[in-house]
């Protein structure tokens, strides 16, 4: 009895030191993703904001990205925007939230893939935007690249993925976000 | 003598009538155990791997599907076979839990067109006897790959822009939708 005892005891201490070092130690997996969480929750804005809080939202977005990203989004139907740095997405953000009242973005699937080096990663997710008087959310696969910089992951590429895709159909645009 | 009997009532536990306590762990607890731990795996496996459930967000499969609707899709519908036309199948973006759910109308190696709001697969007209909408879509013809299905949802009463349809691979059709 008494070495059962112990027996378990060790396993539930050993456990624990494998939670605890999980915890002080995140993956780079785990890293990313919770980054990637705090950029939707960042992109987001609900239509009571006040207009500073809405600056101040607007600003921080430019922090989770490198002063060289590339943005490419192309939503059937919807919008095409290629952007080219922090500027051009913190004018974007401007330009978004100033043309609709609310915006609620999340990243239901987020999949993340780290190169050998644990210095640059690829994420696979998918968008899913709700537009404030909107019924239908928006949903779009899309591809981030992310590089590791002074210790932070920062977003260097995002990509548009056709999950669906016709050569021959192009559709025309009609703009619901007008990103600037 | 009156405070032990006092002790001897508090540490009495509280007897359950018998109908209830058969009602709540049965005749025989060790049996009933083995009973629910036998079900959460077979609900778990089921679950995990053979059907998972789906609410219908949006109308682009009205009216055969409607906008919050629970149903079920089967992982297994396409171990044994491929898809076919008119299956409604769930289509991953990237990951598990939002997903495509559309109506196979075009299968690996055809030609699909729209006319007028009519179905072309090689140059016939296919009968859809799902599409129940007015539909005045016109779309130059589409080959598919080796490996690729065109889907697209039974209500085409809405502008095509505006509708998410085309060709999707293979490995992106993950079940059959059952109910």
């Amino acid at each position: 009895m008494k070495i059962i005892f112990r027996l378990v005891l060790a396993v539930a201490l050993v456990a624990f030191g494998v939670w605890i070092w999980t915890v002080l130690f995140p993956s780079p997996e785990k890293v990313i993703r919770k980054r990637l969480t705090e950029l939707a929750r960042t992109v987001s804005f609900s239509p009571n904001e006040g207009n500073l809080v809405r600056l101040a939202g607007a600003q921080n977005l430019a922090f989770f990205f490198s002063t060289n990203v590339e943005v490419n989004i192309d939503v059937p139907g919807r919008v095409q925007h290629n952007l080219m740095g922090r500027g051009e997405i913190t004018q974007a953000a401007l330009g978004a939230r100033s043309a609709v009242n609310g915006l609620d973005v999340k990243f239901p699937d987020i999949v993340v893939t780290v190169a050998p080096g644990k210095q640059s990663a690829e994420a696979d997710l998918t968008v899913e935007v709700k537009i404030s008087n909107e019924r239908e959310p928006i949903v779009q696969e899309m591809k981030f690249t992310l590089q590791k910089t002074d210790g932070e992951w920062l977003v260097t590429r995002v990509e548009t993925v056709r999950t669906l895709s016709i050569l021959n159909f192009e559709p025309p645009r009609f703009p619901s976000i007008v990103l600037t | 003598m009156p405070a032990q009997n006092q002790t001897a009532q508090r540490v009495q536990p509280p007897q359950l009538p018998n109908w209830l306590r058969i009602a709540l762990v049965g005749r025989n607890p060790k049996v009933t155990l083995a009973r629910i731990g036998i079900l959460v795996v077979t609900c778990f496996i089921i679950f995990k791997f053979a059907l998972f459930p789906i609410r219908v967000e949006g109308i682009s499969m009205l009216p055969t599907y409607r906008d919050g609707s629970v149903h079920l899709v089967s992982r297994t519908a396409y171990l044994w076979h491929e898809p076919q036309c008119g299956d409604v199948v769930s289509i991953r973006l990237a990951g598990p839990h939002v997903m495509y759910m559309k109506r196979v109308i075009g299968l690996p190696g055809e030609t699909v067109a729209f006319v007028n709001g009519q179905v072309l697969i090689d140059g016939q007209v296919l009968d859809e006897p799902y599409e129940k909408l007015a539909c005045d879509w016109n779309l130059p013809p589409e080959k598919l790959g080796p490996n690729e299905y065109f889907v697209v949802g039974d209500n085409r009463s809405m502008p095509p822009e505006w509708h998410t349809f085309g060709k999707a691979s293979r490995d992106r059709i993950i079940g059959k939708l059952l109910l």
